[in-house]
């Protein structure tokens, strides 16, 4: 492992502490605080993968995750950005995208066939013959460095989520980030600051310049990222990166965590009342020939690598800048003993006197208005070549590191997503953000400020800003910061050189998509004359950076090819995830919320096979048998316990609840009496049915109602949406999980309920339709309703829901002469079907009205004071004999049942199967189908086509409907 | 036949070491190894009533002023009243003694309806985090105070008793339902925080502290 710097006070590594991990199968060691390609590269590995197109090799480069040179599969997991991944001890970390070694990849043969693709050559080629385009497809998936993930991997750590509040969330912690929190938060409001490093500082935190007479960038850093500390009221996440900006100021993003942390990976939902943003800048990359290959990297990867890690970058170097930051740090590296060649500059003027007058003490060589034209070497820089900006003089030099930037570009992204809008500077060179969402604002060098104390005086300026919008600050105040900021140093003029003068054959525009300068000539050329289109055409941007080296670069290359006179062509728009992370971060702790019954244990306990129904979860068998023959059959003759209390019970009271009532439900509801349940149906606007069940009158304009397990939880909402504009007073109380529901049925259950009630149920007193209300051991009120879903003998109880488990346990006991036995909601399928009671959903969907289902007798056309929601509809659709129609029919030659969903067929699909199952209470298959109106004829025959039943139709015969008991006399008795 | 006893959506894993019963309902007082807090304490045997009524404010349930705009709640002998919406409240009495409910149609009870309970000392509001977009440290808002939304993505009223950093709390109510799959997310948000099921003698506390 290479020496490290340990003398520096920027660093972010303890040296003392070794990591060990696996690369290669060979251990390796790195140091604390050393992300994995930092530790690679204090290794010697320079090449960290290929690329996915040419596989072409692949190094460090900016060491800020904007491409994936460094996306490797770290502990079975693909495209880790080992740029952005602390070391942890025992990693195993390994090349992707590579066939042999990222070093010696047999696929890299294909980077010389780059002349066979072009731009758009899947586009262009992949098309004819058509039929070649799955076995091609397979063959570039193959090919591609999309990285290899075993189907039955999962995913190792802890992903949490949290969803805090605050009044300002700031973006970006460098000096103008920590500086708006710090001002906001002496406001006295809630502030938020995300930094997306581990650390506070921004672009000081790594510099050892003068800020001061006294104190060095880092150390003013040092300085900030205390006093936002001392801060109570500032919520400080680091190592969080923003991910998505949506309406209201809702930041998403995600926070790494530490070792003490409770999780790996959290997802971050942040709501507040303003937000600034002051992400800073990147650096734009200089296009020339071979302008990724490993050994060139961006002058803060190579400053950062040294001075936060201790690495030196390389040994011999040449530094091919646009900007300031690229003089500093040749003087910086040169200090620490790296050899510099030479610095060439794309700017002919401008620079830092100062920083010129050093560079000369030092005798580094520096040429103003050159630039690098192409990197030599096979897989790794061996010599860079040089000209002036026109072309005319050239120089070849040799070198192992080449620190290449066309100047900065600053970080829009947030701003972008959350629809600000940009505009083209000519002095900065940038694109500026110019019109902001409401309650936005930017600060530092993403609005091209360069000069530290102009920085943080934008910072406080935007933290004002933000204190207006919480009503915490004064016009004034802001007036005073923006002329402090007016009198500092503007922003400086910036580079304009997009490219070297090359043809661009090698010249990329994006590492991700191995898209070069020749590719976006192509598309330009094809007619693809805006960043949006080129970038569909020729996939630039499109990779696991984000867009981060394109960026800005393709709107700008693309206005100069097309010679355009002023710059009105935009970046292409950013979307979430501005940066890349897991999907388990966003499935974050993943709670499930399912509701269960009181019966839930003792189901359970009982063998009860549960299955999610809903947002419920309910036994639906009682056995491996899932037939339910014995639960079914014990129905038919004996007596069984259904737990119902997924039913949807309401309380509906006040002087309108009848004209409410009225309006929902098809059937006249004046006619519902006290003691007396009345079975309705409630349809939509169209007359589609959306919900059934059975009203009861408790006293003067008070009723209690039921609905389906799936409506419960819309059934208040539809009542109050569909009496909007009436202004009628009644209310509603939602009672679903306050009443259990036991469903006693069979021809026994007379028998075993009697013996825990306080009153006659005899079939006199307590007939088929009636309700009553009653105590159980004289002590649980229960409200009871004589039904006959399942076409027997019937009692519905519904019980306050903690009294369910008593009752429970006395109706087994009152009932273990008779051998009562649970039964689930598979079998109350079957037993309803073959009484044709219908269940909505099942024999009904979105297409399907009350006439369809053959619920018409519900509907009272008579109504005078309400307008039925959906009478209108249906009075029209009486008339089409042409509509789907529900009928029952039964298999021919002794067929079993088809399966649910089966299409009904002649030449045409006709309709298909609703429930069909092999009745053990009729000895054949029977079911329900929904067919077009001239099937639904008695006697019709149907051709039945089931799932995978290679052309074998089955066939069944419209009957009339029920099947069992069709006097329905069982469930009267 | 056995003992008729009422059975709460909430179960708790720890062990009880002092219960009573109250109303047919087996109420643990406290269990083993409570801890410092955070607590998470069962208080679905609580009487809880929903009133409606249109002229909500010509209304003193229980000699009590009604708040006049939602979101807001009152506390007073032990009973609180949270305005939900133009025409409806509900009311928790944390009382020992039930109430009887008013003789006014408006009035239902619905202790059986949710699960009921609270979430008492520190950090409780971190763990509220985890699971709600809520703000309940909004300086704007003065204790008590309603909040009706998703927690864990289950609706929920939630009234907030206390910021004070000493003595902070929250009382919760949600569909009876979702007892088991809520206990498991709060307990499971409150892990990293030490929150642990506390009976219900820490809540009486927490209350008499008010």
């Amino acid at each position: 492992m290479m020496n490290r710097l340990n003398h520096l006070p920027t660093l972010k590594i303890d040296s003392s502490r070794k990591i060990g991990f696996t690369y290669k199968n060979k251990t390796y060691y790195g140091v604390q605080g050393d992300t994995i390609a930092t530790a690679l590269y204090a290794n010697g590995i320079r090449i960290f993968a290929r690329s996915l197109k040419y596989h072409r090799p692949r190094g460090l480069y900016s060491l800020d995750g904007e491409c994936s040179n460094t996306c490797m599969e770290v502990d079975n997991i693909p495209n880790v950005r080992c740029e952005n991944t602390l070391l942890k001890e025992g990693m195993i970390v390994k090349e992707q995208n590579v066939k042999g070694s990222a070093e010696n990849d047999m696929m890299s043969f294909i980077d010389k066939m780059d002349w066979m693709m072009p731009a758009g050559f899947y586009y262009n080629t992949m098309h004819k013959p058509a039929e070649i385009w799955p076995f091609a497809m397979k063959q570039i998936r193959k090919a591609a460095g999309i990285g290899k993930l075993n189907p039955d991997f999962e995913m190792p750590g802890t992903y949490d989520e949290i969803f805090p509040n605050a009044d300002v969330c700031v973006i970006g912690g460098g000096p103008a980030g920590m500086t708006a929190a710090i001002t906001a938060a002496q406001k006295g409001l809630r502030v938020i600051l995300m930094e997306s490093r581990p650390w506070l500082g921004g672009f000081f935190d790594y510099r050892s310049s003068r800020y001061d007479s006294e104190r060095s960038l880092h150390d003013r850093g040092v300085d900030l990222a205390k006093e936002v500390h001392a801060q109570e009221n500032i919520r400080l996440f680091t190592h969080t990166s923003m991910v998505g900006a949506y309406n209201n100021n809702l930041i998403t993003g995600f926070q790494i965590g530490k070792e003490s942390d409770s999780f790996d990976q959290r997802y971050i939902e942040i709501r507040a009342k303003s937000v600034i943003v002051a992400t800073g800048c990147i650096e734009r990359p200089l296009i020339f020939d071979h302008n990724e290959k490993p050994g060139i990297m961006q002058i803060g990867c190579a400053l950062r690598l040294a001075n936060t890690y201790g690495v030196m970058p390389g040994n011999k170097s040449v530094f091919s800048i646009g900007h300031d930051l690229g003089l500093e740090a040749a003087i910086e590296l040169h200090d620490l003993g790296l050899k510099i060649e030479l610095i060439a500059d794309i700017r002919a003027d401008g620079q830092d006197p100062a920083l010129l007058q050093k560079i000369e003490e030092k005798n580094i060589p520096l040429l103003k208005g050159w630039v690098a034209c192409r990197a030599n070497g096979n897989k790794r820089v061996k010599s860079v070549e040089l000209s002036s900006i026109d072309g005319l003089i050239s120089k070849k030099i040799s070198c192992d590191l080449i620190v290449a930037s066309a100047g900065m570009t600053p970080v829009t992204g947030p701003v972008t997503i959350a629809q600000g809008k940009l505009k083209y500077d000519s002095h900065t060179g940038f694109f500026l953000a110019d019109k902001l969402p409401e309650k936005m604002h930017v600060a530092g060098r993403l609005i091209g400020l360069n000069d530290p104390v102009s920085i943080e005086t934008s910072g406080v300026s935007a933290g004002l800003k933000a204190a207006f919008d919480c009503q915490s600050c004064s016009v004034e105040e802001i007036g005073e910061a923006n002329k402090k900021l007016e009198n500092l140093p503007a922003p400086p003029r910036g580079t304009k050189l997009v490219t070297a003068p090359v043809k661009g054959r090698k010249s990329f525009i994006c590492f991700d998509e191995d898209t070069t300068i020749k590719n976006i000539n192509q598309a330009i050329e094809k007619g693809f004359d805006v960043p949006e289109l080129i970038k569909r055409f020729t996939s630039a941007g499109t990779g696991p950076g984000q867009g981060g080296i394109p960026g800005h670069n393709l709107p700008l290359y693309v206005a100069k090819y097309q010679a355009l006179s002023d710059i009105s062509i935009k970046p292409t728009t950013t979307r979430p995830p501005l940066v890349p992370t897991l999907l388990s971060t966003y499935a974050g702790t993943n709670h499930i919320m399912l509701k269960t019954t009181p019966m839930d244990k003792m189901q359970r306990e009982d063998g009860g096979i549960f299955r999610n129904i809903g947002v419920w979860q309910r036994a639906r068998y009682f056995s491996d048998d899932f037939s339910c023959k014995k639960e079914i059959e014990n129905i038919r003759s004996n007596v069984g316990m259904l737990d119902a209390s997924t039913l949807g019970k309401f309380r509906i009271h006040g002087p309108d609840s009848l004209k409410a009532l009225q309006r929902v439900f098809v059937s006249d509801m004046s006619k519902v009496q006290k003691g007396r349940v009345k079975y309705s149906a409630m349809c939509n606007d169209d007359g589609c049915v959306i919900d059934d069940g059975v009203i009861t009158k408790l006293g003067d304009n008070d009723y209690y109602f039921t609905t389906s397990t799936g409506r419960a939880g819309q059934t208040v909402e539809w009542i109050r949406y569909h009496t909007r504009y009436d202004k009628w007073d009644f209310h509603m109380v939602n009672l679903t999980d306050a009443m259990g529901v036991i469903n006693l049925s069979g021809p026994n259950a007379r028998k075993v309920l009697e013996k825990i009630v306080d009153i006659d149920i005899s079939n006199e007193t307590f007939g088929f339709s009636e309700y009553k209300e009653l105590y159980i051991q004289e002590c649980i009120p229960a409200k009871a309703m004589r039904l006959g879903f399942v076409g027997e003998l019937s009692y519905e109880l519904h019980l306050p829901s903690s009294y369910m488990q008593a009752v429970w346990l006395m109706l087994k006991e009152a009932g273990k002469e008779f051998n009562i036995q649970n039964f689930g909601v598979e079998a109350q399928n079957v037993l309803r079907m073959e009484k044709c009671h219908i269940i909505l959903g099942q024999e009904s969907e979105q297409r399907t009205n009350l006439l369809d289902v053959g619920l018409g007798f519900l509907w009272d056309r008579t109504k005078a004071d309400a307008k039925t929601v959906g009478a209108v509809a249906l009075a029209q659709a009486e008339k089409d004999k042409s509509r789907l129609k529900l009928v029952g029919f039964k298999m021919e030659n002794n067929s079993r049942a088809p399966h649910d969903g089966s299409l009904i067929v002649d030449e045409k699909v006709r309709g298909y199967v609703c429930t069909a199952r092999d009745s053990f209470s009729l000895n054949e298959a029977v079911g329900m189908a929904l067919v077009e109106g001239p099937l639904s004829k008695i006697g019709t025959k149907l051709e039945i086509f089931e799932d995978e039943c290679n052309g074998k139709l089955m066939y069944g015969k419209v009957v009339k409907m029920p099947f069992y008991d069709p006097e329905g006399s069982r469930m009267k008795m | 036949m056995k003992q008729i006893e009422r059975v709460s959506p909430v179960v708790l894993k720890s062990t009880p070491v002092k219960t009573e019963v109250k109303d047919n309902w087996k109420v643990v007082m406290e269990y083993k190894g409570e801890g410092d807090g955070p607590y998470l304490i069962d208080l679905t045997h609580k009487q809880r009533f929903d009133f409606q009524d249109s002229n909500l404010l010509e209304h003193k349930p229980f000699k009590m002023t009604i708040p006049e705009t939602p979101g807001c709640s009152v506390f007073d002998k032990g009973i609180v009243i949270n305005r939900m919406n133009r025409t409806q409240i509900s009311i928790y009495n944390f009382n020992e003694n039930n109430l009887v409910m008013p003789d006014d149609s408006g009035f239902t009870d619905v202790t059986e309806v949710t699960l009921f309970i609270a979430l008492v000392g520190k950090n409780i509001f971190s763990i509220c985090e985890k699971l709600t977009s809520l703000d309940f440290m909004d300086p704007g808002k003065n204790t008590p105070f309603l909040f009706q939304g998703p927690f864990s993505h289950v609706p929920c009223q939630i009234v907030t008793l206390s910021k004070d950093s000493e003595n902070q709390g929250l009382v919760l109510t949600c569909s009876r339902g979702y007892g088991r799959d809520m206990i498991h997310a709060i307990l499971h948000a409150g892990e990293e925080f030490g929150l642990k099921p506390a009976g219900e003698e820490k809540f009486n506390h927490f209350i008499k502290r008010l």
